[in-house]
């Protein structure tokens, strides 16, 4: 049937991230922002919290939703749909927290889609002792200096050498890169094949010649790690070569077709970007519920309110996007076109909500306290039309899905 | 849960509708725009159907199928012609305002009439607006009067959707003078009322098929039975007022969604097919990333109109389904004029022209924004729910004396 209501799971997900968004997140926000980290001690008590929502079809609520070659067509499931409610609510109540939870991060996906046996229990066995143990993240290292969004480009090197590769290059704005246990590499055995040539290493921190370059100073997400990784003649053991060679010798279901699952995420970050933008709109409207007297003319009062319905309901527009392309997964359905119009969509109408917030409240708008996170929020919402595939990646694989023999322009 | 599936007799019936636009309706859009008018051979299959009374209720009289089957056909339809969707035999608006204004058995009686088989010639209308906006005083220039054990209507209206082929309307009139907006009233009025007059057809921008006019009071009398003054739950005349006018709008923003997916599909079509220096034009990304922003467009505002249709369908709170309404109908409203825009914009010259069914979609696209409250409006009332403000009449309704609008 068409429905829009969430089912009791994930209301009580809702609700449940959304009282400590309120009372326990946000009266941190701002000097999490301000010290660029989330303390230890807060990050051991959510994920002890998050394991209560941890039953079940809740389970991959703060991962990355459910990866194609698990889906069952025969069971419909709502794990993608949960996911994305719940990283809404979370990045509702602080954005930067929710990358910096510990565990494998958007390294989890390659290791989960490509991964051996041997590899995938060496490399999410190090997140089983976080309880006792110190905490763990996950990196993942694609982006380099000269080639971002034209990830073909990637001009780091490996070469095998014996039973080991050696791998040299640098690898930017790597999210958690500086304190995660392993990070995913990519490299290119010769820059000439394009895709072909990549390979994937799971590196782990402490290799010799595997350093940690400078930690970006962002405008927004700043209590969340983005940082330069080095490689110099980097030892890499074979065992660490992403699915062993066999997986990058297969021309469909190897590495290639494993990468595509990455698409995946885009919704999650549509939902984080709706969440950010929803936290803006509220603060404007309650504030013009307060502020203003609607009771006598105010000249301004009736293209405010325009304007606060224009926000919201772009909101609910790229929500209901979210909704589809999070549906059709969990249906087992492709869902590229839809998960990049969600984050396309996404990405504007929160970092337009967000403009205009601040430009509702006035000078109001842009003071930082830790009640007044609305200049906070201005300067996280960006990256999310950056990150995942900008607004224009987006748009090229929309486009390349709606057009005749469109391979590329 | 959140799910897009609609259920197995929704997609039967909206397959057969759309099947009947595409066939029936789609080839003759033009003939329909030079007659000015839906033929009687169309009417006739599209009564068949039974697509004029889906959404009302069968305790009603209707065929109980909810809004959320309703906006699934009517996009169809938008999709083919959304004139013609207006020119089909049927209740229209007449059937929203009489349920949500009206008792039960007033519905039921004046309802039933629409469903018989020969009914394909059949249409109910709501007379809303007037020509001009009243200096004096908030609320209509149209008065009711008291008359004996009845009541006796004054006044022109104006802009009201298949005037001269309707049998029936709901006319909106000033019962009380000093309460305002508050002190409207509604009453049943039969065509063959000796004080009921025809007045001259609008020539409007779009939807050239729909037949837009004025109708006259000269003292009309009507019985006491006349007069809708049963709003369910108690609530006041405007609130019901209000649930009216959104039930139908998202029946209008079901067709801007047909229209919007339309006239995505011809620029669609063009951009695959049409060279310049040497590749497709879609293949330029100025061109594909516009196809790919209005793609998004057209989705989200139909997801947004399932939303409302089924917040009303599930029995939401009713500020939830009014919200909900007042979002999806603005959304559509406003992407379906992009839409049409840019497929002119992306045909070039040939969009201008009249060959190409291009330039009525963007027509049609800004007439159909003025056949319900305006996104304007339902962006006040929007905000108005959202900050717990009064629902002041003046914006969340569509007076005439700030943006009047068909009805």
């Amino acid at each position: 049937m068409i429905d829009f209501v969430l089912s009791k799971k994930q209301q009580e997900l809702k609700e449940g991230v959304n009282g400590l968004g309120r009372f326990v997140i946000r009266p941190m926000s701002l000097e999490m922002d301000r010290n660029h980290e989330v303390p230890e001690a807060f990050l051991r008590n959510f994920m002890k919290l998050a394991s209560g929502f941890r039953s079940s079809d809740v389970a991959e609520a703060f991962g990355e939703g459910t990866p194609p070659d698990k889906r069952d067509p025969s069971k419909p499931n709502e794990t993608n749909r949960t996911a994305a409610i719940g990283a809404e609510e979370l990045a509702w109540a602080d954005a930067a927290m929710l990358l910096c939870m510990p565990g494998p991060g958007l390294g989890g996906p390659p290791v989960r889609g490509t991964g051996t046996p041997e590899q995938k229990k060496r490399f999410f066995g190090m997140f089983q002792d976080m309880e006792k143990g110190p905490l763990q993240w996950g990196a993942y290292g694609l982006t380099e200096p000269n080639a971002g969004s034209d990830v073909a480009g990637i001009r780091s090197s490996c070469r095998k050498d014996g039973k080991d590769w050696i791998i040299n290059g640098r690898k930017c704005f790597i999210t958690n890169g500086a304190r995660a246990c392993w990070t995913v590499i990519f490299a290119t055995i010769d820059p000439s094949l394009g895709r072909a040539g990549h390979r994937a290493f799971v590196v782990e921190k402490g290799t010799p010649g595997f350093f940690v370059g400078k930690i970006e100073e962002k405008i927004g997400l700043r209590a969340n790690e983005t940082a330069e990784l080095v490689l110099e003649d980097c030892r890499v053991p074979g065992e660490n070569l992403l699915g062993g060679e066999a997986a990058y010798e297969k021309k469909e279901g190897g590495f290639m077709t494993a990468m595509k699952t990455f698409d995946n995420t885009r919704p999650l970050v549509a939902a984080m970007a709706c969440g950010i933008g929803r936290a803006a709109y509220e603060y404007a409207r309650d504030f013009v519920k307060d502020n203003y007297v609607l009771s006598r003319p105010i000249p301004r009062y009736a293209a405010l309110a325009e304007r606060l319905a224009r926000i919201n309901r772009r909101l609910e527009a790229a929500r209901s996007l979210y909704y589809r392309a999070t549906y059709l997964a969990d249906m087992n359905i492709p869902n590229a076109k839809e998960a990049s119009m969600s984050k396309a969509a996404a990405g504007q109408a929160a970092i337009a909500a967000c403009i205009d917030a601040i430009e509702i409240c006035g000078a109001h708008g842009s003071l930082s306290s830790e009640h007044a996170l609305l200049e906070k929020w201005f300067r996280d919402i960006k990256v999310y039309d950056i990150f995942e595939g900008t607004g224009n990646i987006q748009r090229i694989v929309i486009s390349k899905r709606i057009l005749t023999d469109l391979k590329a322009f | 849960m959140i799910a897009f599936e609609p259920t197995e007799d929704q997609a039967l019936m909206q397959g057969s509708v759309a099947q009947f636009a595409r066939g029936t309706l789609a080839p003759r859009v033009r003939e329909f725009e030079r007659l000015r008018a839906v033929p009687e051979d169309i009417r006739k299959l599209a009564h068949e159907m039974g697509i004029g009374l889906v959404a009302v209720p069968e305790s009603c009289g209707g065929a109980g199928l909810g809004l959320a089957t309703s906006v699934l056909i009517e996009e169809e339809l938008g999709a083919a012609d959304a004139a013609a969707a207006f020119g089909l035999a049927g209740p229209h608006a007449f059937a929203a305002a009489i349920v949500e204004l009206g008792s039960e058995e007033q519905a039921r009686a004046e309802l039933a009439a629409f469903g018989e088989p020969d009914a394909h010639g059949r249409f109910g209308a709501v007379a809303w607006s007037e020509p001009k906006p009243n200096k004096e005083r908030a609320g209509f220039v149209t008065t009711a009067a008291r008359e004996g054990a009845g009541w006796k209507l004054t006044g022109k209206k104006a802009f009201v959707v298949n005037a001269a082929l309707a049998d029936r309307f709901v006319v909106f009139a000033q019962v009380d003078a000093d309460k305002g907006w508050g002190g409207i009233g509604a009453f049943v009025v039969a065509r063959d009322n000796p004080g009921l007059k025809i007045g001259a057809r609008h020539d409007t921008l779009g939807l050239d098929a729909a037949y837009f006019g004025e109708i006259e009071l000269t003292g009309a009398l009507v019985p006491d039975e006349a007069r809708l003054t049963a709003p369910k739950d108690g609530g006041d005349i405007v609130r019901a007022t209000l649930r009216f006018f959104a039930k139908h709008a998202l029946v209008v923003a079901a067709r801007a969604v047909g229209v919007a997916r339309f006239a995505f599909d011809i620029a669609r079509e063009h951009c695959d097919t049409r060279k310049a220096f040497g590749k497709p034009i879609g293949h330029f990304q100025a061109v594909a990333f516009t196809l790919a922003d209005r793609l998004m467009d057209v989705e989200s505002s139909r997801w947004l109109v399932w939303r409302a249709a089924h917040a009303w369908d599930a029995g939401l709170k009713e500020k939830e389904a009014l919200r909900a309404t007042a979002q999806a109908v603005a959304q559509a409203l406003e992407s379906c004029m992009r839409c049409t825009d840019d497929c002119v914009g992306l045909h070039g010259g040939s969009g201008f022209i009249r060959d190409l069914v291009a330039e009525k979609l963007m027509r049609d696209a800004k007439q159909l924004a003025l056949c319900c409250p305006t996104a304007e409006q339902m962006d006040q009332l929007a905000t108005a729910l959202e900050i717990g403000a009064p629902l002041d009449p003046a914006l969340v309704l569509p007076t005439p004396d700030a943006q009047a609008i068909f009805t």
